[in-house]
């Protein structure tokens, strides 16, 4: 009982994080039919900025802050510069934005060093705490706990708010949005930021988690966020919530109880998801032929 | 009387397809003009590069006697012309008040006295308002669209062949509440369905093969049966 | 008649540039500069069969490393499984490699090439990935990540040998896959990249053009992992790593989509900037170990502003003369029609 609920907390913690991670990818790609390989990127480059404001402030949270300015940056950057010259050509799109998650990834080497950081999380978030019978790693319920409050706080924007209509209305016919007035770019570009955000916050939030931070990081975990999307339903916000929570505990168990097929067992997800069910597990709407 | 909309010599493709070859006419304030002609004449891809979702090549687009040719087509909509889709263009997972709200630039008092005009033309609307627009019978999501694209002060409506797919029955309601729009806003219509295009219609130019090859006023056409045979393929 | 002439002059010019190159180890004995020319064939092969994919069907694979590592792998263990290293071992080897590459290269390509661009390229990241994985962990077989050591037969051993071999190697191999993209086939390929759905509405069935195509590539780029393997005698997971694929990739785009010589060229550029870059510049400043840096600004300028890369942008500015030189001359022709009218 003990060891599947110690997985379970963990495989949920690791859900968040990829969940973070995907979020953006999933709202790009839903909105503007733009698959970011460089995703990753941001993820490692919220880690390391992160980390750099974390160890300047002496505030963890200040560190979170200044992951998230990092990422609305660079997100900017990346829609203004690499996105927007080739919008509309798939292969030229995959070509350009995975060109520039080695840039990214190299240029983290140059900025900040290229060896393996150790990590430490806040003294308030280390360490571990008894329930009962039960012990819980203090950062992996803080995981949770920002995931899910990420998670509420941005379906609230999608439902409650106009921006959060717009997006949704333009996911679904982007030319019906502009013929009835609105500037889709400004949309594309802020929700291309927030998404950004979000991977940069992961980036952050990770490598407290895990301990080190190297500049692969970005290479290696991006994977994780395609594979989550295209579980989830391309597109698909709630989706890429739920895919992330069976990523990660399909991770964790299988560590524990298949190590040999951790590595490949969401793959083989990601794989058997594509072919047979492209449009995802968790949506009901089919993908778009276009 | 000066045009509200005057489309002078447009060419227009489409990837390499050279789709509108010189498409010219203009639209009176307050009339409906409709575009007729067969299927693949480019009546749509006429309203699309109108609404700016397709570009024009060359020729131009003047609205209120301003160039709108190159603009984007959220700026297009601003200037005040409404655009109901072939498709219908409803957002299939959101409501129907979420499809109203997504077209509301401003909740001014003049909108919100529009909307009122609207529901009130449109009761179903205001019946099935928290039910997700995928969900409309055809009829609903035409009327939908119609009600969508009149919320903002919009003075000019591109409404894209109305009746396509609807029970005759439901056409009748749709014309209708076309002919009580055509009170409040100028209309271009695209219209395969003759007996309602003559029904509503002022004036009216025949495209064919890409190019307006005819015009003239709806009454005229009712009487010219050589025209329409050889055009519209009404005998 | 004309084209026919054109290609046989090209033949010609390729053929003299490959003698011209045969003659270099016997006049110029720099060893680490044979063996960068070895490793531009070997990667120029890589390359080659990356263009096959990307050129002439428009496939975006992000797994090409997986055929390289198949083919290197397959060599490898065989060699050092076997009790002797003989000429025949490695012939062995190299026919299994092979075999498993077609092999693997037709389940991935009846799986994966009906999917969607991105999807596409997601899903061949992901096989990669596997491999990478599974090298890793079948830890007898492949030696984990520490590696295989092993020896190869004498032959292989002398530099000029193993230098004419891949020359020769990549000189067949060019002209055949010439062959194959200039063939009717080839053709039905370009157009397949040009405009799917109109050669789909034309009544071909893309999808085998497409298998054939992919299966050629995953042979010809598990050849060039033989030939790395041989030539390195030494091999680990790095092998089936992205990076690999990416450099096809690069070598692809900076020399010449849909090209054939410009891969080839682009994997000479970049093998020697890399080497050129990391080996003397890098003392001149640090910056210059990042080459990545450089290399991936310069590709992601060539995907905007250059997309034909070196040879297409070349070939199209001939062409453009050649155009405007026929307009010309058509209107003098003309002109002169007219007065003799």
């Amino acid at each position: 009982m003990d060891i599947i609920f110690t997985l379970t907390l963990n495989g949920l913690a690791i859900g968040m994080l990829f969940f973070l991670l995907a979020a953006g990818l999933t709202l790009v790609f839903g909105l503007m039919d733009v698959l970011n390989f460089a995703h990753g990127g941001l993820f490692v480059w919220g880690a390391y900025t992160g980390l750099w404001v974390y160890s300047l402030s002496s505030n963890f949270w200040i560190g979170v802050l200044g992951a998230i300015v990092a990422g609305l940056l660079i997100g900017a950057i990346t829609e203004l510069f690499i996105i927007k010259p080739v919008y509309g050509n798939h292969v030229q799109q995959i070509l350009i934005t995975l060109g520039f998650l080695l840039v990214l990834s190299e240029l983290i080497k140059v900025v900040f060093g290229a060896d393996i950081k150790a990590v430490q999380p806040p003294s308030y978030l280390d360490g571990n705490f008894a329930l009962g019978d039960l012990t819980i790693i203090k950062y992996r319920l803080f995981l949770i706990v920002m995931g899910l409050f990420v998670f509420i706080l941005t379906t609230y924007i999608l439902k409650k708010t106009r921006i959060g209509l717009i997006v949704r209305a333009g996911v679904i016919n982007k030319e019906m949005v502009q013929a009835l007035g609105i500037n889709i770019r400004l949309v594309f570009m802020a929700v291309f930021m927030v998404g950004s955000a979000m991977a940069a916050l992961g980036g952050f939030l990770f490598v407290n988690y895990s301990g080190t931070a190297f500049p692969e990081l970005g290479i290696e975990y991006g994977i994780f966020a395609f594979i989550v999307v295209v579980i989830g339903g391309m597109g698909s916000f709630s989706g890429s919530l739920l895919a992330a929570i069976l990523v990660g505990l399909a991770q964790v168990y299988f560590q524990y109880y298949l190590p040999s097929l951790a590595i490949a067992v969401n793959m083989i997800l990601m794989t058997a998801v594509l072919l047979l069910r492209p449009q995802g597990l968790f949506t009901t709407r089919g993908v778009s032929t276009k | 009387m000066t045009a509200l909309l005057k489309v002078d010599q447009v060419d227009t493709f489409i990837d390499q397809f050279h789709i509108l070859q010189n498409v010219s006419f203009d639209v009176q304030p307050g009339e409906v003009t409709v575009l007729l002609g067969r299927n693949g004449a480019g009546k749509t891809t006429t309203l699309r590069t109108i609404m700016g979702l397709n570009s024009a090549k060359s020729g131009s687009v003047m609205y209120k006697g301003e160039e709108i040719t190159k603009l984007p087509a959220y700026q297009i909509a601003r200037k005040g012309i409404g655009y109901v889709p072939e498709d219908q263009g409803i957002f299939g997972d959101l409501t129907v008040g979420e499809n109203m709200r997504v077209a509301m630039q401003k909740e001014d008092d003049a909108t919100k006295e529009r909307m009122e005009w609207v529901l009130n033309l449109f009761p179903d609307l205001k019946t099935f308002w928290n039910k997700a627009g995928g969900q409309l019978s055809g009829g609903q999501k035409q009327m939908l669209s119609i009600a969508r694209a009149y919320l903002n002060e919009n003075e000019l409506l591109l409404i894209d062949e109305p009746s396509k797919g609807l029970a005759p029955i439901i056409v009748e309601k749709v014309m209708d509440s076309i002919q009580q729009m055509k009170e409040k806003t100028t209309i271009v219509l695209v219209e395969q369905n003759f007996y309602m295009a003559s029904q509503i219609g002022d004036t009216f130019y025949i495209l064919d093969d890409g190019t307006t090859v005819h015009s003239g006023s709806m009454d005229e056409l009712k009487t010219n049966e050589e025209l329409k045979k050889k055009y519209l393929g009404i005998a | 008649m004309k084209q026919l002439n054109k290609m046989q002059l090209s033949t010609w010019v390729y053929l003299l540039i490959s003698v011209l190159l045969a003659v270099v180890p016997f006049v110029y004995d720099n060893l680490s500069m044979l063996f960068l020319i070895v490793q531009i064939f070997i990667f120029g092969i890589f390359a080659m069969s990356y263009d096959l994919l990307l050129g002439y069907t428009g496939i975006v694979s992000f797994g090409h490393a997986m055929f390289f590592g198949v083919g290197a792998y397959g060599v490898s263990i065989v060699l050092e499984r076997s009790e002797e290293p003989t000429m025949a071992v490695v012939i062995l080897g190299t026919i299994i490699a092979l075999g498993i590459a077609a092999v693997i290269s037709f389940i991935a390509g009846i799986l994966t090439l009906r999917l969607k661009s991105h999807f596409y390229a997601m899903l061949t990241l992901a096989l990669a990935g596997l491999f990478l994985a599974a090298a890793e962990k079948m830890r007898d077989l492949t030696g984990g990540s520490d590696g295989l050591l092993f020896t190869v037969p004498e032959f292989f051993k002398d530099r000029t040998n193993l230098y004419l071999l891949c020359l020769s190697s990549l000189v067949v191999i060019f002209f055949l896959l010439r062959r194959v993209t200039n063939s009717p086939l080839g053709r039905v390929l370009v157009a397949i990249r040009e405009n799917e759905q109109r050669t789909m509405s034309l009544g071909y069935k893309i999808f085998p053009y497409k298998l054939i195509i992919s299966v050629i590539s995953g042979v010809v780029a598990a050849f060039a992992g033989v030939l790395y393997a041989i030539s390195i005698r030494f091999i680990d997971t790095t092998v089936f790593a992205v990076d690999v694929t990416l450099d096809a990739l690069l070598m692809t785009i900076i020399g010449g989509v849909g090209t054939l010589i410009g891969p080839v060229i682009g994997a000479g550029l970049i093998e020697y900037a890399h080497h050129f870059l990391s080996s003397e510049l890098a003392d001149v400043h640090w910056i210059f170990e990042r080459w990545v840096i450089l290399f991936g600004t310069v590709y992601i300028l060539a995907v905007i502003f250059f997309p034909k890369g070196i040879v297409g942008s070349i070939q199209g500015f001939v062409n453009k003369r050649k155009i405007k030189k026929q307009e010309q001359f058509d209107k003098k022709q003309s002109e002169k029609d007219e007065l003799a009218g």
